[in-house]
């Protein structure tokens, strides 16, 4: 294991730099999102909290052009915006983030690969940080990793203190610290340090799902209208669970004239909460609110898993901490009623 | 269930971009009803144009620039390929701008996506059509297809209803179609109407009356949800198992391909893994949105 003193970090990052444009977790903006490092900036050396914007907005933006169009003479010309992106290099991630988004590259990797998501997802390198700090709403560990677990990052770093100790986890981390300052062998007591740390981290994230029980009990309480409705009864649909969730990766198409002969086409998040998601000029699937709801918590912990095998949601608790009427996903689905018949 | 495999389906990327369309031209336009339009098109792109072919069933995104994308299954038949078809119900932003264009106008196209009619389970079979509305164009891809493979069918019925006389859409096809010999067609209105001889009732109630045979038979229906809700109980007294009842789903849809999220009943999603489902799948969904 190696180690480097966090007042090196600022001498490593701008090395990165160099081929990288570097985010770091900043609240610069007023709402804690991963931002483009200013070259200053060490705020986020100590504060290791999870940002309110995940950081799967650095790979799916919230709007992004898909291409330009221009009329001439009667005749269309397409501009496609889906060169190659800047490399960059995202620092601090937490697990549940970097989980998150190698959910989602399972959609943007399917059939038709999605050009615009995944050559972002090329370009980048993940620097992941032991989430020391998790919120009360946190509950990452009951989705099959924990705080101070690398997963589906480069490189690893854990607080000890004015250190942090580094994993090398895959062998593109290992050549991004070949020759940087800095970086030195740890000692055995850094690395008990740092085990005593990501057991400290563990050991904060007290809320716990079953979701073995979850997915034995939701195939059978689907049809339960009258459990749905009471779950759903205080959602407002404000959609802010979906914008701020990690692996909700919806998106509309929508086209935009600039002058009066061109224009642009570019997508945007969208949400399952909105009934206009789903709305057809006679029908629509999911008018009902209760319908919606149910589809999020089954999109996240029934379909995805069908599909891809794997539950599409990280327990980062972001949909409990920022739901303006306190809805709960945990809650729910905590207290699914068990065997109830599926009427068909 | 894991996701389905569909790498085997036929592409048309622009650019090897699955979001960039492909320029068509609008070569003609039909008026169907008041609020119904065909539209013929073809590609601006003289390969793509030689090269583009497409399954009876499958869809694609059209696009007018600055308004934007809505989704219609290719009504034209991919045995008759010097233009492509498609129709459209007024009903909205990008079908009111459609239906203002004029030929020679150009429009966007992505596709052709989802799956389609299974052709090899339908040879040899007695074919039966039943139709309401504007349900009859992805249903018309796949009459004229067998109609141009004749002897590879057995008897072909087709059933098809609309409100009014005024709203049957493709009277050129009916026409044509009651002329056929190896055809036997049923038309249909709602309500009596001046002028009109024809069977009035709705399309399950005349289907109950022509009464096809369930033997050696493929149902294919498509029209209203009302309609194709009503019909299947029919079928079923008919004789016909859930597996010989076929349809096509009509869900919105922005992206075609599986990613965009608001087509999805259950597990599926209806322009990735459908439009064309047959009533034994349906019934198997683990959603009863559909």
């Amino acid at each position: 294991m190696k180690k480097i003193k966090k007042q090196s970090i600022p001498g490593l990052l701008g090395k990165w730099q160099q081929e990288f444009t570097v985010f770091v977790p900043s609240k610069a903006s007023g709402v804690s999102q991963m931002t483009v490092w200013d070259g200053k900036d060490t705020a986020f050396l100590d504060r290791n909290r999870n940002t309110a914007i995940p950081p799967k907005a650095n790979f799916l933006p919230a709007m992004e052009k898909l291409f330009g169009f221009r009329k001439e003479a009667g005749s269309y010309k397409l501009e496609p915006a889906d060169g190659e992106p800047p490399r960059q290099l995202l620092f601090g991630i937490h697990p549940c983030d970097a989980r998150a988004i190698a959910i989602i590259d399972m959609v943007f990797k399917d059939a038709y690969e999605d050009r615009y998501y995944l050559s972002r997802r090329q370009n980048t390198v993940l620097v992941g940080m032991t989430c020391t700090s998790a919120y009360d709403s946190c509950f990452c560990t009951s989705l099959g990793f924990g705080p101070a677990d690398p997963v589906d990052v480069d490189i690893m770093l854990t607080d000890i203190g004015d250190t942090f100790l580094i994993e090398e986890v895959t062998e593109k981390g290992k050549e991004l610290l070949a020759d940087a300052k800095g970086v030195v062998e740890a000692t055995r007591d850094d690395e008990k340090k740092a085990a005593a740390a990501r057991e400290s981290a563990s050991a904060r994230v007290s809320r716990k799902i079953d979701t073995g029980e979850i997915s034995k009990r939701l195939p059978l309480v689907f049809d339960d209208q009258e459990f749905w409705e009471k779950i759903s009864a205080k959602c407002v649909s404000c959609g802010i669970c979906t914008f701020l969730c990690p692996t909700c990766y919806c998106f509309d198409i929508n086209d935009e004239m600039l002058r009066s002969d061109s224009g642009e086409r570019y997508r945007n998040w969208d949400c399952c909460s909105f009934a206009v998601y789903t709305k057809m000029p006679v029908e629509n699937p999911r008018e009902e609110k209760w319908r919606r709801v149910r589809q999020k918590v089954y999109h996240k912990y029934l379909f995805y898993p069908e599909l891809f095998d794997i539950i599409a949601c990280t327990g980062c608790g972001r949909c409990i901490r920022q739901c303006p009427v306190n809805w709960d996903i945990t809650q729910t689905l905590s207290n699914l009623p068990a065997g109830t018949p599926v009427k068909k | 269930m894991a996701i389905s495999d569909i790498s085997h389906r036929k592409r048309y990327l622009a650019e090897g971009n699955v979001y960039l369309p492909h320029i068509a031209v609008i070569e003609k336009i039909i008026d169907e009803t008041s609020g119904v339009r065909t539209f013929h098109f073809n590609f601006r792109d003289e390969k793509l144009k030689a090269e583009f072919t497409f399954e009876s069933g499958q869809f694609g995104e059209y696009s007018i620039f600055g308004i934007g994308e809505a989704t219609f299954c290719i009504s034209s038949s991919p045995t008759r390929r010097d233009h492509f078809e498609f129709a459209v119900q007024r009903v909205g932003k990008v079908t009111n701008a459609l239906h203002r264009l004029g030929v020679g106008a150009e429009i966007g196209f992505r596709g052709p996506f989802g799956n389609s009619f299974p052709l090899d389970y339908l040879a040899g079979k007695n074919l039966v059509f039943i139709a309401g509305g504007i349900g009859l164009a992805p249903l018309r891809s796949l009459i004229w297809n067998a109609l141009d493979n004749r002897a590879q069918y057995g008897n072909i019925d087709i059933i098809y209803g609309a409100r009014s006389p005024q709203d049957l859409c493709f009277k050129y096809d009916l026409e044509s179609w009651e002329k056929d010999s190896s055809v036997k067609m049923t038309t249909t209105v709602d309500r009596e109407a001046p002028d009109w001889q024809g069977n009035v009732g709705f399309v399950p109630a005349i289907t109950e009356k022509v009464a096809p045979s369930a033997e050696n038979a493929a149902a294919i229906v498509c029209g209203p949800p009302i309609m194709i809700r009503f019909t299947f109980p029919v079928l079923e007294k008919l004789g016909f198992t859930p597996a010989q009842m076929i349809t096509t789903l009509e869900k919105r849809m922005k992206c075609g391909i599986g990613k965009c999220g608001r087509c999805n009943i259950g597990d599926i999603y209806v322009c990735r893994d459908g439009p064309v489902f047959s009533y034994e799948q349906i019934k198997n969904f683990n959603s009863d949105e559909y």
